[in-house]
C-alpha cells in the first residue's frame, strides 16, 4: 500500500495547524480584547471558510495564488516559489479552511478570562507580554487546545479547496481525502475502505480529546 | 517595608457617554461624569457614597486601569498621569497596590505562587523569605500549596492582600474588598487591615458604600455622590458636621428639615420651621456665625431627642 497520501496529509495538516495557531492566536486576542475600525469585517472574513463552499474558497485561492494572480506573481518573481499544484498550495488551502475553527474557540476562551486578573497582573508590575504569557494564555489554554485540535482535524479532512489549489497529483499533492475519492473512482474498494477506516478512527479520537480538554478545574 | 510619607493628590475628570434606551425622551445621549479632586497622606482614607456614584471608577482612573479624559494624578509629588503634559505612566510602573471586590487571585496558581507573582525577579531565597513572612502575617500558614478554589472568600482576599504587599506598593487602593464576605469574616479582615496599616503606613484609599465600614475604617472620609466630592475631612468632621444635605442623608440622618434663622448669638440659634415651630439649637464653637433670616437645613439625631412630660 502506498503510504504517501498519509505522509503528505500529516505534513500538510501539521504545517497548516502550526500557522493557524500562531496567526490565529494573534487574531483571537485582537478580536477578544481590542476595539478597532473594521473589526466586524475582519471577523466576517476570517469566518468565511465556514460558510462558503470549499470549491469557491479554492477558486479564490487559485485566482490569488496562481502564476498570474497578485500574490502568486509576488511569490514567483521575488521568492522563486510556486504555490499552486504543489504541497505548499495544499498547506495554504488547509490553513485558510482551518483558521476559523481555531479562532472561534480561542477568542471565546480569551474573552472568558476575567479582565481583573489581567489588571491585577499589570498592577503587580507585569508587561503586556508577561500578562499574556502568565495569565491570559494559561487561563484560556483549554479553548486554545480545543481550537488547535479542531483546526488540525479540519486541515486533515480538507478536500475541495485543496483539490482546486493543489490538484490531484499522486505522489505529489494527493492527500488522504483525495486519495479516497480517487480509490472510489477507480473502483479500488479495498483501498478506499482502509483509508476511510484511518480517517474515521482519527476523527473519533479528535472529538474524544476535544471533550477531555474542555473539562477542567477552574 | 520602610515607613512611607507618600502623598496622593489628584484632580480627575471622566465623561462617560452612552446611548439612552429611550429616544422618545428627547436626547439620544446621556452621560455620567466624574470630577473629583483631593489630596491625602498616609491616613486611611475612605471613599464613601451610594452605589453607582463613581467611587470604583475613581480608583480605576487613579490606578491607570481606566484613562481619565482630563486631570492629573500625583503620587509623592510625581505625576503618574497628567493630561496637559501628556504623561501616562504604564500601570506596571506605578507601584499601586489594589484589592478587587472579587479578589482576582490567579486561579491557576497556588497560594505561594500567587503571593510570589509580583516579586519573581528577586533571588529565590528572598522570594521564599518574603512569602513566608506574609503567609505568617496574613494568617495563611499551611495553605501555601492550596489552589484558590480550595480557599474561602476571606482567605482569598488575604492572599490578594499578601500578593500586593509583597511588591511594596506606594499607595493601596481597595475597591469594596470585603463586601462579598459574611459579617464575622468582614470584621476580622477590617481589623487585620487596620493592624497592617499601622505597621506599614501606606497611603490607602478604601471604597465602600457601607456606613458602618466607613465609620470604623476611615481616619479621613471622602463622601462622593454623582461623580462629585460632597465633603472631605476627618471622620469626626464628616460624621458630626456634615456640610450638605446629601452627606447628612448618606450618613444616616433621617430627620432633615429646612428652616429660617429667627435669631442667633454666639452659642445658640433659633430656627423657624413650619412643622416644628421654633427650634432652639446649640451652635458648635467652630461653626461660622448664623445671620437672622438665613435659610438653612438642619438635622436632628434621634439619639439626641429627649421626651419630657410637662406637668
Amino acid at each position: 500500500m502506498d503510504i504517501f497520501p498519509l505522509y503528505l496529509t500529516l505534513k500538510v495538516s501539521v504545517t497548516a495547524t502550526f500557522f493557524s495557531v500562531i496567526i490565529g492566536l494573534g487574531l483571537a486576542y485582537l478580536m477578544a480584547r481590542k476595539g478597532f475600525w473594521g473589526k466586524g469585517v475582519l471577523d466576517a472574513l476570517i469566518m468565511q471558510p465556514l460558510v462558503i463552499p470549499p470549491t469557491v474558497l479554492g477558486y479564490y485561492l487559485l485566482v490569488l495564488l496562481g502564476r498570474s494572480g497578485p500574490l502568486g506573481r509576488f511569490f514567483e518573481d521575488k521568492l522563486g516559489v510556486s504555490i499552486v499544484f504543489t504541497w505548499k498550495g495544499a498547506v495554504i488551502a488547509a490553513f485558510v479552511a482551518s483558521l476559523p475553527l481555531f479562532v472561534r474557540p480561542a477568542r471565546a476562551a480569551i474573552e472568558g478570562v476575567d479582565r481583573n486578573l489581567e489588571n491585577a497582573a499589570r498592577l503587580l508590575g507585569k508587561t503586556e507580554w508577561e500578562v499574556l504569557k502568565t495569565i491570559t494564555i494559561p487561563l484560556a489554554w483549554r479553548g486554545i487546545a480545543a481550537g488547535s485540535v479542531m483546526a488540525f482535524a479540519r486541515a486533515t479532512g480538507e478536500f475541495g479547496a485543496t483539490l482546486m489549489v493543489a490538484g490531484n497529483i499522486p505522489g505529489l499533492t494527493q492527500t488522504l481525502p483525495i486519495a479516497i475519492y480517487d480509490a472510489v473512482q477507480m473502483g479500488n474498494t479495498k483501498m478506499a475502505n482502509i483509508l476511510v477506516g484511518i480517517i474515521t478512527l482519527f476523527s473519533f479520537s479528535v472529538l474524544y480529546f476535544v471533550n477531555r480538554f474542555t473539562r477542567g478545574r477552574y | 517595608m520602610e515607613r512611607s510619607d507618600v502623598s496622593l493628590s489628584f484632580s480627575l475628570k471622566k465623561h462617560l457617554h452612552f446611548r439612552s434606551r429611550s429616544r422618545a425622551e428627547g436626547s439620544d445621549k446621556s452621560g455620567f461624569s466624574v470630577d473629583i479632586e483631593f489630596s491625602t497622606g498616609e491616613e486611611f482614607t475612605v471613599l464613601f457614597g451610594p452605589s453607582g456614584t463613581g467611587k470604583s471608577l475613581l480608583l480605576n482612573m487613579l490606578s491607570g486601569i481606566v484613562k481619565p479624559d482630563e486631570g492629573f494624578v500625583r503620587v509623592d509629588g510625581r505625576d503618574v498621569f497628567n493630561s496637559t503634559a501628556g504623561i501616562d505612566i504604564p500601570i506596571r510602573d506605578r507601584r499601586t497596590g489594589y484589592l478587587f471586590q472579587d479578589y482576582a487571585v490567579f486561579p491557576h496558581m497556588t497560594v505561594f505562587e500567587n503571593i510570589a507573582y509580583g516579586i519573581d525577579r528577586l533571588p529565590r531565597s528572598k522570594i521564599k523569605a518574603k512569602v513566608e513572612e506574609l503567609l505568617e502575617l496574613m494568617r495563611l500558614g499551611g495553605l501555601e500549596n492550596r489552589f484558590p478554589i480550595e480557599l474561602s472568600g476571606g482567605q482569598k482576599q488575604r492572599v490578594a492582600l499578601a500578593r500586593t504587599l509583597a511588591t511594596e506598593p506606594k499607595v493601596l487602593f481597595l475597591d469594596e474588598p470585603f463586601s462579598a464576605l459574611d459579617y464575622q469574616v468582614r470584621e476580622k479582615l477590617r481589623a487585620d487591615l487596620l493592624i497592617i496599616h499601622e505597621r506599614y503606613p501606606i497611603t490607602t484609599l478604601f471604597v465602600t458604600h457601607d456606613l458602618e465600614e466607613a465609620f470604623i475604617m476611615g481616619e479621613k472620609i471622602a463622601v462622593i455622590n454623582n461623580g462629585r466630592l460632597e465633603q472631605f475631612g476627618t471622620r469626626e468632621e464628616v460624621f458630626y458636621k456634615p456640610k450638605t444635605r446629601n452627606v447628612a442623608k448618606f450618613l444616616g440622618v433621617r430627620n432633615i428639615f429646612s428652616g429660617r434663622v429667627v435669631s442667633a448669638d454666639g452659642t445658640t440659634v433659633t430656627i423657624e420651621n413650619p412643622e416644628l415651630g421654633e427650634v432652639k439649637a446649640l451652635v458648635h464653637p467652630e461653626e461660622r456665625p448664623f445671620a437672622a433670616g438665613e435659610k438653612i437645613t438642619f438635622g436632628i439625631r434621634p439619639e439626641e431627642i429627649m421626651v419630657i412630660l410637662r406637668i
